[in-house]
């Protein structure tokens, strides 16, 4: 068991409380799992820079280390913004014109190094521990934006860390984030394939695989739904994950619909959760909810938003 | 106001479903039959393991497994309704306004479900006696070895309807997805379209469908060799 959260608002801005309700969403399915509680959330465009969370330590202070490695990537590109938290260090780098390369150049610097989340909008924050602790931790329910997804995890496969905390970002492509609800059981199959063209996978994590697997599929020149949708006969196993890059929220539904997800949508927003109670608490006024089907993929674009898509 | 409305009062708002079912069970035990729960938002095992007629109404959404293990009471939910709704009900009714998860009627052995909404994969699995009407659409496997009763569906119906039932059968009003292994269409006669007129009327669903019946193919009743083709299929 798992829980995952997503919430998009279509009033055309940036300044939804987005923090406030995922962490709402996500209190209430912490029974569901809390080794650890994370968000994605897409807030007010960074760009022309670059927003980064990089992975300092799981546990002590990390504040020497932090300087020293923001030194480093000083050295690549200029640094407009620097802080340090418990676990990592938050960077916003720019004015930059090509992302990927410089994520290369940095993810280059040391094997050790582990971005946790890169983007023009999008950041995540993960730990260890319950959603009520994470807002404690980092005060996410301060947080504006347009849309953003949550995760409270139910560790089965592997260890309790914050690397192994989702959501995740599929390393490599800005701004795409996913948090999963089940289990991926070609997983190992799957990650030999990947590690044998040399991708570099960070966690023990199976869900980690559908960022490596959305990313491959984007590369190849499918749109994100149409990636979404191959990834139903590509992945086996249960699963309900949800994919969100700066433009747009989906889910996706195994063929034998075997985890739970429930859908509400109103003039104003769309919301996603594992269980309806989640919606109920969260969220205001008479709305009607339904259960997706097996093998349903849905996307919903964020509105207001001039984003070239690929 | 109607009948229901005269009844007790058991407010769900901030409370545990163990807290909610412990009101319940206390008005019953003090004799109460009429029993509205408000502000229910979507709390999971609502109404569970209840044995006397009494009639309770929850005027909102409930969570997972709402009544099930119930025998003889009439629920009504006037939302929408999770997981496994009446899961192994023996007798009684219960009514949804909204729509259900996966699983809802799973072993039933008797009484009545009624979804106004439409219903999620794998409906009825397994039913052993009862009645399970979905006024709506229903999703992957509905009636996934079903082994007695009825399932009436009146809407459109997802792929591997009724797969590896046994018996019982299955009505269906809009278009079947694709039927499950050992299932076949059979002629419906004027006792079953009676059935249906009766029943459909009494929950005040009306339909211009004409319904198609699925039951067994009984093929996978006997093990036989010389079909082994459709083992590999249905295994």
């Amino acid at each position: 068991m798992c829980g995952i959260v997503g919430y998009l608002d279509r009033s055309g801005g940036d300044q939804a409380p987005i923090g406030d309700i995922l962490v709402q969403m996500l209190s209430t399915l912490s029974c569901r799992g809390p080794d650890s509680a994370g968000v994605a959330i897409y807030g007010e465009s960074q760009e022309p820079n670059l927003l980064l969370r990089i992975k300092l330590g799981e546990q002590g202070d990390f504040r020497e280390e932090g300087a020293e490695l923001a030194d480093r990537i000083g050295g690549i590109a200029p640094i407009v913004e620097q802080d340090v938290f418990p676990g990592y260090l938050r960077l916003v780098l720019g004015p930059l014109t090509d992302a990927e390369v410089l994520i290369d150049r940095i993810q280059r610097l040391s094997l050790d190094l582990e971005l946790v989340s890169a983007g023009r909008q999008m950041e995540i924050i993960k730990q260890v521990g319950s959603p009520a602790n994470l807002d404690r931790s980092y005060s996410v329910s301060s947080l504006k934006g347009t849309h953003g997804l949550g995760h409270t995890r139910l560790s089965t496969e592997s260890r309790v860390d914050l690397s192994h905390s989702q959501p995740f970002w599929a390393q490599g492509v800005p701004d795409l984030a996913t948090a999963h609800n089940g289990h991926i059981t070609n997983y190992h199959k799957l990650r030999r394939q990947y590690e044998q063209r040399g991708v570099r996978f960070f966690t023990e994590n199976d869900s980690e695989i559908i960022g490596i697997y959305l990313r491959d599929q984007l590369s190849r020149g499918h749109t994100l739904e149409k990636a979404l949708s191959n990834s139903l006969d590509d992945f086996d196993g249960s699963f309900c994950y949800l994919a969100a890059t700066r433009d747009s929220l989906a889910y996706v539904k195994d063929r034998f619909a075997l985890k739970p997800l429930t859908v509400a949508e109103s003039a104003n927003w769309v919301a996603i959760a594992t269980e309806e109670i989640a919606l109920r608490t969260s969220l205001p006024g008479d709305f009607e909810v339904h259960e997706p089907g097996a093998r349903e993929v849905a996307l919903w674009s964020v509105p207001g938003l001039a984003v070239e898509t690929t | 106001m109607d009948d229901q409305e005269k009844g007790s009062v058991v407010d769900a708002q901030g409370k545990t479903p163990r807290d909610i079912n412990r009101q319940i069970k206390e008005l019953i035990g003090a004799g109460e039959t009429r029993i509205r729960v408000i502000g229910a938002s979507a709390q999971h095992n609502l109404g569970v393991g209840i044995v006397e007629p009494v009639s309770i109404r929850f005027e909102g959404s409930v969570g997972y497994y709402c009544g099930g293990l119930i025998d003889g009471p009439k629920l009504e939910i006037q939302g929408s309704a999770g997981w496994g709704l009446g899961e192994s009900m023996n007798s009684g009714t219960i009514e949804v306004h909204g729509n259900v998860g996966n699983s809802c009627a799973a072993s039933i052995r008797g009484g009545t479900l009624v979804i106004h909404g439409n219903a999620g994969a794998r409906a009825g699995v397994s039913m052993k006696g009862g009645l399970l009407i979905i006024a709506g659409d229903c999703g992957y496997m509905t009636g996934f070895m079903m082994q007695k009763g009825v399932i009436v569906v009146c809407g459109d119906a997802g792929p591997a309807l009724a797969d590896s039932m046994y018996e019982g059968c299955i009505f269906v009003g809009g278009e079947i997805e694709e039927l499950g292994n050992d299932t076949v269409v059979s002629d419906s006669d004027e006792e079953d379209r009676r059935f249906l007129d009766d029943n459909l009327a009494s929950w005040g669903i009306g339909t211009d469908n004409s319904f198609r019946k699925v039951v067994s193919g009984r093929r996978l009743w006997n093990f036989d060799k010389q079909e082994i083709g459709i083992w590999k299929e249905a295994l």
